[in-house]
């Protein structure tokens, strides 16, 4: 039974083939297996070719539809993307090496506001931002990185806005009306409570959590 | 040198037009050339706290369209001979004057006085970016009340983005037995926010509804509380320094009338 397809990878997804004499039930049976026992082959986004002409156009329509469902493309055309030139591919790879890179630097460079940032003023970096003077309620502070505020924060504060949840956000007095860090959200409690050191907010277990600082 | 003041604020109600005109009178009293300009067209009400509209010929949009000569507008004040109003139309609304025009004719009018105050509307939309333009100083301000204090740091942050460096604070109608009890913000609180350089406490007077009813500036009251408060700010501006007022307490008969009361 598990001849009856045969997988190879390539380099732009998978080659199915055929034992001689599988009628297309059989090949779908066993693909429909191959799929729900999730051997690690199919991965979701991986394009799947099945040599041209092999199965009737409905057929294909059949499997086309099957490996929809399981998140991958389905394809006829064995030597299409082949035809992309490897060079240009290799480029592609390098500069998204590089975006990489340039990301991961960017998140290490530091944006500084040498000003109080006022109600209605917002500032936006894909970088950390250090901040020195107050962050007011009403203004914002988004940040790709961590957030460190020279003062008070009573505004709205975003860290690792691209996700990252290991940025934070640090203030002399830390009392903002709202905190994102990463994709999790804190606010204030209704009842403002007095703040008389410096904290540091951070994502830990799935939360956000205030814990004082020296500095 | 000739000194052109705003008066602004962000907020409505707080008491810009109050403190225009008594500024304006403070200075005019100890000498100074004062012309008072109302930016807040189509809402005018400057000239009825000086009790000068019925001596209204022209008006700000007619100087600033080159109708006429912006000192044929001019109103002098009845009582004092060196302060003098350019009003505003109460027909016309915020486009009619722009920025440019309003920078032109302070410089012009800058040989004549010795202080220029412009009068802000509320908003921070363009009658409040015509009003700022000629200013080389900017009064903000604010009452003791978060939506005030939440203004006033708006608008502190929109003249920093217009290049307006120099900004003085006033707080308006301050309640001192509120502030005592804790139901209002202190001058700690709003300082903390706004960290601006604080010229004035101003506290809530009755004699100020009083004195703009009757087109008197609560400054030429004696005994009230407000106009000494104004009067520091006029002193300050100029130069002096003047502490500020001790919050007055409740006098003891008034605490013993409390006391039977509560009992």
């Amino acid at each position: 039974m598990s001849d009856i397809v045969t997988i190879k990878g390539l380099k732009y997804g998978l080659q199915l083939t055929f034992a001689k004499g599988a009628t297309f039930d059989d090949v779908q049976a066993n693909l429909l297996d191959k799929l729900q026992s999730g051997n690690g082959f199919f991965i979701r986004g991986t394009t799947v070719f099945v040599p041209k002409g092999y199965f009737a156009e409905e057929q294909n329509e059949a499997l086309r539809k099957m490996f929809h469902r399981h998140g991958m493309l389905f394809s006829t055309e064995l030597k299409r993307p082949n035809l992309a030139p490897p060079s240009r591919d290799r480029d592609a790879a390098k500069t998204s090496e590089q975006k990489l890179k340039a990301s991961v630097e960017e998140a290490q460079k530091m944006m500084v506001i040498n000003h109080t940032v006022r109600g209605g003023q917002e500032v936006k970096a894909n970088c950390s931002v250090l901040i020195c003077g107050n962050v007011n309620p009403g203004a914002q502070i988004i940040a790709g990185g961590s957030i460190d505020i020279r003062g008070t924060c009573r505004g709205f504060v975003h860290a690792g806005a691209f996700g990252d949840k290991t940025a934070c956000v640090v203030a002399d007095r830390l009392m903002p009306a709202q905190i994102r860090i990463a994709d999790l959200i804190a606010r204030a409690p209704d009842e403002p409570e007095q703040v008389s050191q410096a904290e540091r907010a951070m994502i830990r277990g799935n939360q956000i959590i205030f814990e004082p600082v020296s500095r | 040198m000739s000194q052109i003041l705003v008066i602004t604020s962000g907020k409505g109600g707080v008491g810009k037009t109050t403190t225009t005109a008594n500024i304006g009178v403070g200075l005019a009293m100890r000498g100074n050339k004062v012309a008072l300009i109302d930016t807040d067209t189509g809402l005018r009400n400057l000239d009825l706290l000086l009790g000068l509209e019925n001596r209204i010929l022209y008006d700000l949009v007619d100087v600033t369209s080159g109708r006429v000569q912006y000192k044929k507008a001019l109103v002098r004040h009845k009582k004092f001979e060196n302060l003098y109003l350019l009003p505003t139309s109460q027909i016309k609304d915020k486009s009619a004057v722009n920025p440019e025009q309003l920078v032109k004719l302070c410089d012009e009018m800058r040989k004549d006085f010795d202080f220029i105050i412009i009068d802000c509307p509320a908003g921070i939309e363009q009658g409040f970016k015509t009003a700022i333009a000629a200013a080389d100083t900017a009064i903000v301000v604010t009452m003791p009340e978060i939506s005030a204090v939440r203004d006033a740091d708006k608008i502190i942050g929109e003249l920093g983005r217009a290049d307006k460096e120099n900004i003085k604070l006033i707080v308006n109608r301050i309640r001192p037995q509120m502030v005592e009890k804790g139901d209002m913000l202190d001058m700690g609180d709003i300082d903390e926010i706004l960290s601006v350089g604080c010229i004035g406490q101003v506290p809530d007077d009755e004699s100020v509804v009083v004195a703009t009813n009757r087109g008197e500036p609560v400054i030429t009251m004696n005994g009230s509380t407000a106009g000494q408060a104004y009067k520091n700010i006029v002193a300050r501006l100029c130069g002096e320094s003047v502490p500020f007022l001790k919050p007055q307490k409740e006098g003891f008969f008034a605490r013993l009338k409390k006391l039977f009361g509560l009992l």
